[in-house]
């Protein structure tokens, strides 16, 4: 099936594109893997794209002493290829090179899956474990928004309608620190049935466990120590967050966090 | 909509400048104005892979890319191959491990098992498989792939084409404001509708997909049932959602639009709705069809108002639903629940609006922003809500 038909921008620089943007009405694409299916099944029907893929502020990389901003625009595969610094000594690289295909990783974007907030979406749960930062721009000015503040529904972000998320600032983990990502897919390279990602980083005080693949999104768990220390159980963490859910449609979501947890666990006891 | 534009690229070596619609995707502008037939389009959504071509020197779904966006670039396909040593090696190992037979998938496995031969000079069988996935081949199988890029794995020529530099990566910097972002504690927000069980129980679809849900009403059940009773009230209490005329008999013909994300559908439908005011309870059962998705929506929806001890009031709703179509791709059920919830909440809000007097709902339909493209909800609710004396 072919798109329904629209217009077509591709932006030259981030003031170009908020003005392409400007009304609310067109659509911001990046790499399209996402946006790309939904056009040709006629699911969305923008009238009008704006390309943001090559917009300089969005291929941009920044580091400090305590984080990395990725721009947008970075495709997986740069990640994966370490084409661009991982804060996290690879845990970008690896969670990278694991989504979807590499023909869909060579033109998919960091910003463009973020933005697009499909629940079970890898960077979605990856960078909430993480405590990641989105940069957003629109025409109020910047504004950061916390990553489990950025996704509200499924596939619906804190995204105003004239905003562009701009870059994903990643924290550097403290000296020690350990991580956990394990999710469940029946076919490589398919949407995950479960996830969950798991960062245990004593040094800077950081404890995350989140559960991801709801179809809402990601779910960060409020005791991340008593699960980490194993006073609770990830199946009793997860009924007592989502008790309209039956125990039988979690189960994979408590294996996710029970193996993402023992990663975790067992990367901390290798240091 | 603007016609067409121009694009420039350079298409197996060659500089070309041709037309191309916005929303043709590059294999179409490929073997429609170029008559280059060798990329061939399979699912035309990302999945089969057939399509995978070369744009920059990296394999890409040339379904999922806009001829457009392609401006400048370096595009080459399975035709553009003949004097590349390594894709020589690949057609006759191809050829004699019997990795291809009706040909349909090979374009885009040469275009892959090239890729895989260039930047994994290490990979073995499993590895193979696994960079394999996203190509699907449905006649002779893997293990003669499988074995023909293994082989020339062993003593592969050196790759002519290879990947284009991306654009600029450390032009001007972000520059994120210096604030350290605080660490958030739980973030684990729990819907409004959901407490306590329905219990009453939907009619059977079969292979539907089942949902209950509660709503609090902060209104008493009098004034709610009053408001339930009045079927165009409810519709007007339910975003994007309108009847096409005055119910006719317990029968009902209307629409709602939904949209979740970038996503939009408007399912047009008819409903059946009894009412039991005795027992203050009632029963929808309703279809609807986007025409544009081409996805279809079926369901019942039985829901009982209960008074709660505080003088407001539940409605307890239990739904079967069925969703058919491009859609139901996307249609998985716990995103159906969690767009339910959204519209609920909305909804809820609404009905309370009404119960107590206050300000009436916007009489046009107006597309819900983030709710529910699912219609699943969406439709059920419609009808559910649309009930009659």
């Amino acid at each position: 099936m072919k798109p329904a038909p629209f217009d077509y921008s591709a932006a030259g620089d981030l003031s170009d594109a908020r003005r392409l943007l400007a009304g609310g009405a067109a659509k911001p694409v990046s790499g399209s893997q996402s946006l790309g299916p939904m056009l040709n099944l006629r699911l969305a029907r923008p009238g009008r794209l704006v390309d943001v893929s090559a917009l300089p502020e969005l291929r941009a990389v920044a580091e400090t002493a305590g984080a990395v901003t990725l721009g947008a625009a970075i495709t997986h595969a740069e990640i994966e290829d370490g084409e661009v610094p991982d804060p996290t000594g690879g845990w970008l690289r690896e969670a990278a090179g694991n989504i979807a295909y590499r023909a869909v990783r060579n033109r998919g974007t960091l910003g463009g899956s973020l933005a697009h907030a499909d629940p079970a979406a890898d960077w979605l749960i990856v960078m909430t474990g993480l405590g990641a930062t989105a940069i957003v721009e629109g025409p109020q000015g910047r504004r950061r928004v916390a990553i489990e503040d950025f996704a509200v529904g499924p596939f619906v972000t804190a995204l105003g309608a004239e905003e562009l998320l701009v870059a994903v600032e990643v924290p550097r983990p403290g000296a020690g620190a350990s991580w956990g990502y394990w999710k469940f897919a029946r076919q490589v390279g398919e949407f995950a049935k479960a996830s969950a990602a798991v960062l245990l980083d004593r040094q800077k005080g950081r404890l995350r466990c989140a559960v991801g693949a709801l179809g809402r999104p990601p779910l960060l768990l409020g005791d991340p120590e008593g699960l980490i220390e194993g006073q609770v159980s990830p199946a009793a963490a997860l009924r007592a967050a989502l008790p309209e859910r039956p125990a039988e449609a979690l189960v994979l979501h408590v294996t996710a966090l029970t193996r993402a947890l023992a990663q975790a666990r067992g990367g901390e006891e290798g240091r | 909509m603007s016609g067409t534009t121009e694009v420039t690229l350079r298409l197996n070596g060659r500089a070309i400048t041709l037309p191309a619609e916005p929303r043709s995707h590059l294999a179409d502008f490929l073997r429609e104005q170029h008559l280059l037939t060798g990329t061939h389009i399979g699912c035309e959504h990302g999945v089969c892979g057939a399509c995978t071509l070369f744009v920059d020197g990296r394999p890409v779904r040339s379904c999922i890319t806009l001829a457009v966006a392609c401006q400048d670039a370096e595009v080459t396909t399975v035709e553009g191959f003949e004097e590349d040593a390594l894709m020589g090696r690949l057609r006759q190992a191809f050829s004699r491990h019997h990795g291809l037979q009706c040909g349909y998938c090979t374009p885009g496995m040469l275009a892959t098992a090239y890729d895989i031969v260039r930047r994994l000079p290490d990979a073995d069988a499993p590895r193979i498989r696994r960079e394999l996935a996203g190509n699907l081949c449905r006649c002779t199988g893997y293990a003669g792939i499988v074995a023909a890029i293994q082989e020339v794995l062993q003593d592969p020529p050196p790759a002519k084409l290879v990947p284009v530099a991306r654009k600029s990566r450390n032009a001007p910097a972000v520059s994120p404001s210096p604030r350290p972002s605080p660490l958030r504690g739980e973030g684990a927000e729990r819907s409004e509708a959901g407490e306590g069980d329905a219990a009453v129980t939907a009619g059977e679809i079969p292979d539907g997909v089942r949902l209950t849900r509660s709503l609090p009403v902060a209104a008493s059940p009098d004034r709610v049932w009053a408001v339930l009773s009045d079927i165009p009230t409810v519709v007007s209490c339910i975003p994007g959602a309108a009847l096409d005329g005055p119910p006719e008999g317990e029968t009902l013909r209307g629409r709602c639009q939904v949209a979740v994300g970038p996503m939009r559908a408007a399912f047009q439908g008819t409903a059946r709705v009894s009412l039991d005011a005795a027992a203050r309870r009632g029963r929808v059962r309703g279809q609807g069809r986007d025409g544009l998705s081409r996805s279809g929506l079926e369901g019942a929806l039985d829901f009982a108002l209960e008074p709660l001890p505080d003088g407001g009031s539940r409605i307890d709703l239990a739904m079967v639903y069925r969703l058919k179509g491009p859609l139901a791709q996307f249609g998985r059920p716990a995103l159906v629940e969690a767009i339910a919830d959204r519209l609920l909440a909305e909804v809820g809000a609404a009905l309370t609006a009404r119960a107590t007097g206050a300000e009436a709902a916007p009489a046009a339909p107006r597309p819900l922003r983030g709710l529910p493209l699912l219609g699943a909800a969406a439709i059920a609710l419609i009808k559910r809500v649309l009930r009659r004396e």
